[in-house]
């Protein structure tokens, strides 16, 4: 017998392209929808909080690399393609670079302003462990870059709803036809019916990264709605401290900053003789987490060879929060930033994204992705995180237009949409005792254990797979008292589910690439494993399975260290 | 961590909560100043509802325009690894 759907009040809004979250990828979306569209194109873009104001990008510098027209777009192509181990969509790549200078005018057009030298010409720089590809940034940083994106998407008519957490997506037999959510303060539900939807909702964390309001639901979603996800095993594990957040760690590296450990032996040449201190972020903390099985911690930056004056660009930043931090910091962030503080490797974000091709579209008909929810790359270059979300976003935003042709106007069930409402809602009970973060707690203490998360081993990861499982049980117990606790509770949930994916993940791939180190698989292994691995929902278990990389434009071998990563500008407060 | 709003200097104009990331301060009904008889006042003002989930992003305080919010630069609930 079925029971009679209760009663609810919500808000109904149709829309053509429907795209959820507001950050670079988001709004970048939503303008080239605005732009590719027909005259008429109804667009919207929502957020759990203010567009513009939240989320990852609006707390980062706003560092995106940019290829100019005489750049050598094949080599950058190539350098991203081997710094990333092979694993990335080369089209794609090879895409977001080549539109990187028409999106720098777009973003010159809507008022910001790019950092030029004396002479007038743009300011470029080069990031960490790439030698050819050049990043630029914006005056004001990431608050700034996302406030001026909002500016320029309101004039065009893109409907901006802020606080609006996205709890489901909506289906029409296999198709997504919108979603559901709540508003994060009122928890009055909403269903936007559309005809196509953009999920740009970044890679899930485990609130470790310094953005800790973002978590990367989406993508979760994006795969209870049939999609298939991918990179689960690769993350972005970076040094950190427990009191502060350095970001310029990178150029602190190329002034003569080196990583020392609890004896002060600098360890990093033993691990990366190559490239030594001057390692990408996920070989630092290889090396870190071997250094912390042998003993050897805690580990600190040794920036005794810089010399004093130098030292004092590093406190100061042109982000503004960052640079509120520093000062109110006051004295005590020299004498702990300067060596005193330990640092661990602290996983900051997953790089599981939604599979789509380089047009950005899902398997799932009317479901797109774009930002780092899509799984072009698993890279952790400063400035081809941002530069990636404008570009992939730019390609899902024409993508998703081109759909609304081919697609007819989506039929919303009520049976759908009230299973979605009481799914929503079934947490709710004001009697309850909000206990998400507990859940939380002991799922970082699994995910962030060294030998876990950063040093993998079969046997190791089987158990926090246990450990994760046995959580989840307890998980499903636990209600929200309020409307709060509802949102960090889905979010939890959806962390959870990202966890056993990661633990399956790193169990499924037996060789060492990227970000993944399995201790029992030391190598990479590119016969059996230029692949990414792939997973997919099939009757409530997960379904893992290996594709092959093409590799249609470039070669995946390597490259060497170069002669000497160039310093073309002052430093200060930069990653 | 979000430490002190001062209140008695707050204009009840809502940014800091417009602009929080983290949902840790809401805008809440405030006594009455000179209230009327028979009308409501919408009059509101800021609560610290969520410290615990405070981010140290210090939106509250960088665009609060009385410049009467304080937020303290240690993050204490950052998770450590190890």
């Amino acid at each position: 017998m079925v029971n009679p759907p209760k009663k609810f009040d919500g808000v109904l809004i149709e829309t053509d392209v429907l795209v959820i979250g507001g950050g670079a990828g988001g709004m970048l979306a939503a303008l080239s929808a605005k732009r590719h569209g027909k005259a008429g194109t109804r667009v919207t873009l929502v957020d759990s909080w203010t567009i513009g104001r939240t989320g990852h990008t609006a707390f980062s510098n706003a560092w995106m690399i940019v290829a100019f027209p005489e750049d050598d777009i094949d080599g950058i192509l190539r350098e991203i393609v081997a710094g990333n181990d092979g694993i990335a969509d080369q089209v794609l790549v090879r895409e977001v670079l080549e539109d990187s200078f028409a999106r720098l005018k777009d973003f010159e057009a809507m008022g910001m302003n790019f950092h030029r030298g004396a002479d007038g010409s743009y300011a470029r720089r080069p990031t960490r462990g790439l030698d050819l590809a050049r990043v630029m940034y914006p005056d004001g940083g990431g608050l700034e870059f996302c406030w001026l994106l909002r500016r320029a998407l309101e004039p065009i008519g893109v409907q901006l709803i802020d606080r609006l957490f996205i709890t489901g997506l909506l289906r029409d037999g296999e198709r997504v036809v919108g979603a559901v959510g709540i508003d994060t303060r009122s928890g009055q539900f909403h269903v936007v019916k559309a005809r196509t939807t953009i999920i740009c909702t970044n890679a899930i964390t485990f609130r470790s990264g310094f953005v800790r309001d973002i978590t990367g639901t989406g993508t979760l979603l994006a795969y209870r709605a049939g999609a298939t996800l991918r990179n689960a095993e690769f993350s972005y594990v970076r040094p950190g401290t427990p009191k502060f957040y350095f970001e310029g760690i990178t150029f602190a590296i190329q002034e003569g900053a080196r990583w020392v450990n609890a004896e002060g032996t600098a360890f990093m040449k033993q691990y990366e003789p190559d490239w030594a201190d001057e390692a990408d972020v996920p070989r630092i903390a290889r090396a870190m987490a071997a250094e912390k099985q042998k003993g050897h911690d805690p580990m600190y930056l040794d920036m005794s060879a810089i010399p004093e004056p130098m030292r004092d660009t590093f406190i100061g930043s042109k982000v503004k929060w960052m640079d509120y931090f520093f000062r109110k910091l006051g004295s005590e962030a020299k004498t702990d930033m300067f060596g005193k503080t330990p640092y661990y490797a602290l996983n900051q974000m997953t790089k599981m994204g939604v599979r789509t091709g380089a047009d950005c579209r899902s398997d799932v008909p009317g479901l797109l992705a774009a930002g780092l929810a899509q799984a072009g790359c698993a890279n952790h270059f400063a400035g081809f995180h941002i530069g990636l979300c404008v570009g992939n976003g730019w390609i899902a935003g024409r993508s998703a237009v081109e759909d609304l042709e081919r697609l007819p106007a989506p039929t919303a069930d009520a049976a759908e949409i009230q299973m979605l409402h009481t799914e929503t809602m079934k947490p709710l009970d004001a009697a309850a005792e909000a206990q998400s973060d507990r859940i939380l707690r002991d799922l970082q203490q699994i995910m962030f254990a060294y030998d876990v998360g950063i040093l993998k081993r079969a046997d190791r990861l089987e158990r926090a797979r246990a450990q994760i499982d046995a959580l989840s049980r307890e998980f499903e117990a636990i209600a929200a008292p309020h409307v709060h606790e509802l949102v960090r509770l889905k979010e939890t949930e959806a962390m959870l589910l990202a966890a056993r994916m990661i633990l399956c993940a790193s169990l499924e791939r037996t060789e060492s690439r990227l970000s993944h180190f399995r201790e029992d698989y030391e190598t990479r292994d590119d016969q059996n494993w230029l692949a990414w691995v792939d997973i997919t929902d099939r009757n409530g278990e997960l379904d893992l399975e290996r594709t092959p990389i093409p590799t249609p434009l470039c070669s995946v071998e390597p490259v060497r260290r170069p002669a000497r990563l160039k310093k073309q500008l002052a430093v200060g407060g930069v990653d | 961590m979000i430490e002190a709003i001062e209140l008695d200097k707050c204009t009840g104009c809502g940014i800091c909560d417009v602009v929080c990331p983290a949902d840790v301060i809401h805008m809440e009904p405030a006594p009455q100043r000179g209230g009327i008889a028979g009308l409501q006042s919408t009059f509101r003002l800021p609560v610290i509802k969520y410290r615990e989930h405070c981010i140290t992003c210090f939106s509250c305080e960088i665009f609060c325009p009385e410049q009467i919010v304080d937020v303290h630069p240690s993050v204490k609930n950052r998770p450590r690894p190890w």
